[in-house]
This record gives C-alpha cells, sequence and structure tokens, in this order.
C-alpha cells in the first residue's frame, strides 16, 4: 500500500496575521495549492488550509489558520494566535500604511503567543516592484530590530512562498533539537508523533490518559 | 655379341626376307624399349661369362630361373590362398553369428513388443497426471490457504496484527468470492466445503480484526493521535462488516472524545508552556475574549478531530453521514464544561452592548463551526442553545433598560430639550447597533435583529418621552417631542433597516410640528388682532349682509389691525413663540418658520380678499390693507 498523505512526526500550527488585502490568503492558496487565487474574497473570520513538507528528512504537517485582516474581525482572530508555533506577519510592499501597521501585529503576536513562537515577516506582492512603496532595506531593518526572520514574496508568481513557509518551519524545528521549545507542554503549537509504531502488546491506557475532565 | 651376329646377318639379307629382319632389328631402338632393357639388364645379373658354354646354356638358364620364380610364385600363392581361406572361414562364423543375433533379435522383439506398448499406455498416463495434479495445484493454490497464511490469520498470541494480515484476508475474502464460481460448475460439494472453511477463517479473522482495531482506537488518546497506516488498513477492512466498523469508530470516538475534553481543560487552566499562551480562563473578567478564546478553540479543535477523522478513515468509502456523527461524538464531551462556563458569564453579564457583542460571536462561530461539522452535532446544538440564551439575556437586558425608563421618567429640561436619559438610551443604541455593523453574521439576521432592537427601544423611548411631557402645556409639548423625536430619527437615520421606523418618527415629528405651527401662526394672529376678523370672515355667509356692517369688522377696527400687522411685517421675529426658538434642530426650525409664515400669509390673503370685494362694502377698501398679499409674502419670506 501507498504510504498516504498522513504520516507525518510532527504537527506545526502556523497563522497568518496582517492587515487586510495584503494577500495572506492567497499565500496559503498559493502555497497549498500552488496556484494564484485571482479575485479571492475576503476572509470571513478563520480558514484553514494543511500541507506536509519534510525538513531534515522529518516529514512535518504544517497546519495553517488564515486569519481575517478586517478590523471587525480582530476580536475573533485574535484567539486562534493561542497555540500557534509560527506566526506570518504579511504586509503588502506597494501600501505603505500595512506596512505602518506591523508594530500593532507584532504587538498581538507577541502578547498572545508563546515565547517560542517564530515570527516571519512577510512583504507580499514583490512582482509589482515599479509600485513599491516600502524599500527593502527598510523592511529589512525592521525585522531585524525586531528579531524576526524576513523574505519578500509574491503570491502571485509564487517567488519565495515555499521559502517563508518551510524556513519558519527549519527554525522551529531548529528549536526542538535545541530543546528550547518544549513539547511536552500544552500549546507549544508543535505536536509530536511517535514514528515508530506503538507495541500493540501495551494495551494499558497511555500515561498521559487523565479522566475525563468535564 | 649376339647383337653384332644378327647385325651382320642382318645387313646381308636386306633385300631378302632375312635382310627386312634384319633391318627390322636394326631399326629398332632398344634405348626405348624398356621392357628389353629391363629385360637384359635382368639377363646381365647372371649372364656373367659370355662363352659358348654359357650361350649354350642360356636358354635352360633362362628357362630354369623361369621355373625358379614361378616355384617361388607358387609357394608365395599358396600363402595367400590359405590366409584367403582363413579370411573366408571368418567371415562365414561372423555371418553366422549375425544371422544368429538377427534371429534372436528379431525373437526379443516380438517379446518386449507388449512391454513397450505397456510402457506407452503409462507414460501417457503418467503426463495426464501430472497435468491434473498442475491442476490440483493451481486449485489448491487458488482455493485453499497457505500453512503461513492461515497462522497469519490466527495471529500470534498477543494479538498484534501485521500488514500481511489483511492480503492473508483479502485472499480468504477473494476465495469466498471465487467459490461462486465453483458453485455454477459441477464441484458443487467442493465450492460449497472451501466456502464454508473460509467463511470460518474469515469470521475469525474479522473478529480478531475487531479486537485489534478496538484496541488500537482506544488507544488514541493523545492530543495528536497517532493514526498509523496499519489502523487505515483496518479501517478499510472492517467495511465489510459495518456493525464492527461501528463499534470500532465508537471506540475511536470515544477516545478522541475524552482527549479533546483533556485539551479543552487544560487551555482553560493551565494554558502554554510557562503560561503563554495563558490560560482561557484568565481572562474570564472579559467575556467577549474568554467565550470568544472558547470557540476559537473549540473551531481549531473540530478542524483537527475532523482530519484525524478522515485520515483514519481515507481508505474507506464512509459515508459523510457516518463522519459526521463520529466527529459529534468526539465533540460532544465538551459541550458540558463549555456550556456552564458560557452560561455563567451570559447570567453573570447585565451590559446590553456586551450581551449584543456575546450574541454575535456565538452567532458568527454557530456558522463558522457548523462548516466543519453537522448541525445535528451536540456542539453546535449546545452553541445555537447558548446563542439563544445570549439572544434572550440581550433582549431581556434591553427589556429592563427600558423598563427602567418607564418606572422613573425624567421632566422635561427648561429648554425643551431631550432628557439625560433620552441621549444615554440612544447612545446605548447607537453603541449596539454599532457594534452590530463590525460584526461578522449574514445580513437576513441583521434584518431581523434590527427589528427588534428598535423596537425595544424607540417605543419605550417614545412613550417615556410622551409621559415626561404630559404635563407640559400644548406648545411645550409640540416642541419637545420635536426635539426628541427628532434626536430618535437623526441618530437612527445613520443605520440600515431602519426606513420603516423613520418614516413612521417623521410622520409623527410632523403631526407635533403642525401643532407648533398652528400654534405659532395663531398666536401672531392673535397678537395682531387679526385672529377674530379672520375667525368672522371664514365663517361669514352673503346672507349675513355685507361684512362691513359686522361689528368688530367695520373700517376703524381693521385698520387698527393693519397697522399692527404692518409692525409685525417690520419686525417678524418680534412675535415668535420661545418654544420655537427651542427646536434644536435649525432645519426643523425652519420649516417650522416657514408653514407659520405661510399659514399667516394665507389668513391675510383671505382678509385681503374680502375686504377688497365690492360685496362686503368697504368705500376704500384698497387704503385699508395697502399692502398686497404678494408684498406680505415678500416681507416675510
Amino acid at each position: 500500500m501507498a504510504a498516504g498523505p498522513y504520516n507525518y512526526s510532527y504537527i506545526f500550527k502556523y497563522i497568518i496575521i496582517g492587515d487586510m488585502g495584503v494577500g495572506k490568503s492567497c499565500l496559503l492558496h498559493q502555497f497549498t495549492e500552488k496556484k494564484f487565487m485571482a479575485d479571492c474574497p475576503h476572509t470571513i473570520g478563520v480558514e484553514f488550509g494543511t500541507r506536509i513538507i519534510e525538513v531534515a528528512s522529518q516529514k512535518i504537517k504544517l497546519q495553517i489558520w488564515d486569519t481575517a485582516g478586517q478590523e471587525r474581525f480582530r476580536a475573533v482572530t485574535r484567539s486562534y494566535y493561542r497555540g500557534a508555533a509560527g506566526a506570518l506577519m504579511v504586509y503588502d510592499i506597494t501600501r505603505r500604511s500595512t506596512y505602518n501597521h506591523l508594530s500593532s501585529w507584532l504587538t498581538d503576536a507577541r502578547n498572545l503567543t508563546n515565547p517560542n513562537t517564530v515570527i516571519f515577516l512577510i512583504g507580499n506582492k514583490c512582482d509589482l516592484d515599479a509600485q513599491r512603496d516600502v524599500t527593502y532595506e527598510e523592511a529589512k531593518q525592521f525585522a531585524e530590530e525586531n528579531g524576526l526572520m524576513f523574505l519578500e514574496c509574491s503570491a502571485k508568481t509564487g517567488e519565495n512562498v515555499e521559502d517563508a513557509f518551510l524556513d519558519t518551519a527549519k527554525k522551529i524545528y531548529q528549536n526542538i533539537q535545541d530543546g528550547s521549545l518544549d513539547l511536552n507542554a500544552a500549546e507549544s503549537g508543535v505536536q509530536h508523533k511517535p514514528a515508530t509504531p506503538r507495541n500493540p502488546i501495551n494495551t494499558d491506557q497511555p500515561p498521559n490518559k487523565e479522566g475525563c475532565a468535564c | 655379341m649376339a647383337d653384332k651376329e644378327e647385325k651382320d646377318s642382318m645387313v646381308q639379307a636386306s633385300t631378302n626376307p632375312l635382310s627386312r629382319k634384319l633391318n627390322k632389328i636394326l631399326e629398332t631402338r632398344l634405348d626405348n624399349d624398356k621392357e628389353m632393357l629391363e629385360a637384359l639388364k635382368a639377363l646381365s645379373t647372371f649372364f656373367t661369362e659370355n662363352n659358348l658354354r654359357s650361350r649354350r646354356n642360356l636358354r635352360s638358364d633362362i628357362e630354369k630361373r623361369s621355373l625358379a620364380i614361378n616355384e617361388e610364385f607358387l609357394g608365395a600363392f599358396q600363402a595367400v590362398k590359405e590366409q584367403l581361406d582363413s579370411v573366408y572361414s571368418d567371415v562365414q562364423a561372423m555371418n553366422e553369428c549375425c544371422l544368429d543375433m538377427t534371429d534372436r533379435l528379431k525373437a526379443a522383439k516380438a517379446k518386449t513388443h507388449h512391454l513397450i506398448s505397456q510402457t506407452t499406455s503409462l507414460h501417457n498416463e503418467s503426463q495426464k497426471l501430472q497435468v491434473k495434479e498442475q491442476v490440483a495445484n493451481a486449485f489448491l493454490e487458488k482455493f485453499q490457504l497457505k500453512s503461513d497464511e492461515i497462522k497469519i490469520l490466527r495471529g500470534t498470541r498477543d494479538g498484534a496484527l501485521h500488514s500481511e494480515f489483511f492480503k492473508a484476508l483479502s485472499r480468504v475474502k477473494q476465495i469466498h468470492s471465487d467459490c461462486k464460481f465453483l458453485l455454477r460448475t459441477n464441484h458443487q460439494t467442493a465450492g460449497l466445503e472451501i466456502m464454508e472453511s473460509m467463511a470460518l477463517h474469515q469470521e475469525s479473522a474479522y473478529e480478531r480484526l475487531y479486537r485489534w482495531t478496538q484496541n488500537q482506537c482506544r488507544q488514541v488518546t493523545q492530543d495528536t493521535p497517532d493514526v498509523s497506516l496499519l489502523l487505515c488498513q483496518a479501517m478499510e477492512a472492517l467495511q465489510d462488516r459495518p456493525v464492527l466498523l461501528k463499534y470500532s469508530l465508537d471506540e475511536f470516538g470515544k477516545a478522541r472524545r475524552s482527549a479533546v475534553v483533556r485539551g479543552f481543560i487544560d487551555a482553560l487552566t493551565r494554558g502554554g508552556p510557562g503560561g503563554t499562551p495563558r490560560p482561557i480562563e484568565l481572562h474570564s473578567h472579559d467575556p467577549l475574549r474568554y467565550v470568544g478564546d472558547m470557540l476559537a478553540w473549540l473551531h481549531q479543535a473540530s478542524a483537527s478531530e475532523k482530519e484525524y477523522l478522515q485520515s483514519l478513515l481515507k481508505n474507506c468509502t464512509a459515508s459523510n453521514v457516518q463522519m459526521d456523527e463520529v466527529l459529534g461524538n468526539i465533540t460532544e464531551g465538551v459541550c458540558t464544561p463549555f456550556k456552564v462556563r458560557v452560561e455563567q458569564v451570559l447570567v453573570s453579564e447585565q451590559d446590553p452592548v456586551t450581551l449584543y457583542k456575546l450574541d454575535n460571536l456565538l452567532k458568527f462561530y454557530h456558522h463558522t463551526i457548523g462548516q466543519i461539522i453537522s448541525s445535528e452535532a451536540a456542539l453546535l446544538t449546545v452553541v445555537s442553545e447558548i446563542q439563544d440564551l445570549s439572544h434572550r439575556m440581550f433582549f431581556n437586558s434591553l427589556t429592563s433598560h427600558a423598563n427602567k425608563l418607564l418606572d422613573k421618567v425624567e421632566l422635561p429640561p427648561p429648554d425643551l430639550g431631550p432628557t439625560s436619559s433620552l441621549t444615554q438610551t440612544l447612545q446605548l443604541l447607537r453603541d449596539v447597533l454599532a457594534c452590530h455593523d463590525a460584526s461578522v453574521v449574514p445580513i437576513d439576521d441583521k434584518k431581523q435583529d434590527y427589528k427588534q432592537i428598535l423596537a425595544c427601544v424607540i417605543d419605550p423611548l417614545l412613550q417615556m418621552c410622551s409621559m415626561s411631557a404630559s404635563r407640559l402645556t400644548t406648545v411645550d409639548m409640540a416642541a419637545y417631542m420635536v426635539n426628541c423625536i427628532h434626536l430618535m430619527n437623526t441618530t437612527l437615520s445613520l443605520y440600515e433597516f431602519t426606513d420603516t421606523r423613520l418614516e413612521m418618527l417623521y410622520a409623527q415629528t410632523d403631526a407635533h410640528l403642525d401643532t407648533l405651527v398652528s400654534e405659532q401662526a395663531s398666536y401672531v394672529l392673535n397678537r395682531v388682532g387679526l385672529a377674530q376678523m379672520y375667525g368672522f370672515i371664514q365663517q361669514h355667509r352673503p346672507d349675513q349682509g355685507p361684512l362691513s356692517s359686522l361689528s368688530g369688522l367695520d373700517e376703524l377696527a381693521i385698520r387698527a389691525a393693519m397697522n399692527k400687522f404692518d409692525s409685525f411685517l417690520a419686525q417678524p421675529d418680534s412675535l415668535l413663540l420661545p418654544q420655537c426658538s427651542l427646536i434644536l434642530s435649525s432645519s426643523v426650525r425652519e420649516s417650522a418658520k416657514k408653514r407659520s409664515v405661510e399659514l399667516v400669509c394665507q389668513a391675510y390673503k383671505q382678509i385681503y380678499a374680502s375686504i377688497l370685494d365690492p360685496v362686503n362694502g368697504y368705500k376704500d377698501g384698497i387704503n385699508i390693507v395697502p399692502r398686497t398679499p404678494e408684498q406680505v409674502v415678500h416681507l416675510l419670506m
């Protein structure tokens, strides 16, 4: 039997944040479907997508929560930061206002996620270089000052999109290897699945099983 | 020597036969005659001495030698003959021998013929048997399990399962179904027997598979379940036994349900590593965040659980109904802890705005979670119930607010402006409607909600205003009501779905404005002394005689009134009712002024026409009313 798409060792939870219309949903679509969605409707609340990637020959499933950028959903989307291992913070290089709002997004991200959450800054729409409103250097400096990873991408052409998602995963994986990310803690945004099948003889309940707490 | 003699004699007898003979001899070339040369050579070996005697004896010598040679020949051939004789006898013997052997062979052949035919038949038979054996082997291959397959199916003592199990199981199934072909042929007995044994194998295998699956399913209680390939295969195989599949799925659901509950409680009370993100319950003072976080967690958990379930059933053609059912089971466990908490929040919350926000949030999540799990699932039912509750609580809170307004009616302030309770309530309404604007629910709901909210707020407000105005004079009441209703109007006009309400409020404003306008007009007419005259003129009938004959309508009185009217015309604002200037909205104020002026002008026009009418008997009409109605309109407008 062919190996199904469900054999993976880790699940990483991502959240994509940023102003309305910066192309969050398009980035997700480009990453999961490898297609550009030309007229993408506004996201209502949150949507989610998954894809399995490979980092250091480990299969990792990314569970990506794409949030609505509209202000009216802010209260709703804030609840989804909880337990994200990676946060992709997106702005539009052709609209300065979306870049100016980054610090507010960053504050949210820092306050609402755990300290190990990898925050990746993405300057989207880099295919529209002629209409550029934010220079690469400026954003790069912002990223460095705040300890963020940074790339300019284009959800339209697909440029750097893979890299942004993969680099985030690599960083998270590295954190796991370092031991700085505690997998046993709840809501670390990373879930580990043992690669070796459990011994079927052991019919005892696993140790982490607690009684129904309700 | 002899030659010389012969030559000599030949020469002598050249013409006679002798000479011819001699010539002939002379012509003979001895060199060329090899036989002669050989003969002469042989002769020279023994004819050594050429003397008479030897010449005389030559012939006898030669004859003797010839004899001796012949004797030698005879001796030699004698030996040859003897040899040949012996060979002949040998060949003879061989021939005999061969004949004998041929005979014997013939005999032997005759004797073995039967044997050969027997062998051939045996050989054929053996070939047939071989074919049969092949057929039988093929049959066994096709219709019997190999011993190791049986062993795999029976399984090990520890109950472990390997992927070979599924191969064996599918073979059993294959054989079982192949038996149907057997039954159509004349191998019915075999077919039935094999079928029976396969059915037995199958039953025990399914039994074992079920036990194993059940066990495995019980173990998927981690935060992220480990859905092994084997388990997926097991589910796929169990599809043939829907009942067992259902039981296994139930078991899976049970395990996941407790895992979800555990995760939920952890998120509520423990939070992330080192307390970040903080436990959800830490935000219980902020109802929106508290409830929102819980709902978001449930949304994410539902999505994840659906994924796990899909991964478990990826090989199955399980119906969506079944999936929904299992998913409903899984998410059922969190219902109670969730419901208890949200109910607590709702019951203790007083603020209608917060309640309304909660209501919208619940509506939003009912929709969002409803995209993942079926509407029949307990979780969705609970969300829907809670949303109903929040809806009721919201309207309760609005109603109680309205009731409070009516319980303690504020008196209108001296400036006849809106009371503070009115402005406060309208601010509340604004807040409520604003949070609806920022909410995320579909339009239809919004319309319905707006209608209800407006009914809940505006009607009591109107009632309150009327009550508080009840002790005022007509003019004060009109101005106060115009002010209040106008404020409501301006508040509402910013929102959608308020058209009918606005229309109604406009009508009410107009009614009160009418009162005010007619009060203002009659006030003016009264003060300039035209009111009475106007009344008379309106009621006058031709049979009563000319107007000038009536008391109070004589020239003098009219002139006096016209003088006063003139001074009003010079200073129209002097006769403005104070209530009119207390109208807050300038546009309403203007319209009130305009409409009252119109009324005054209309009255003047009628008076003017009556006085100029010769029937009414005023002699100097044009001087009594020097201003034409057009001039008056021009002056007042």
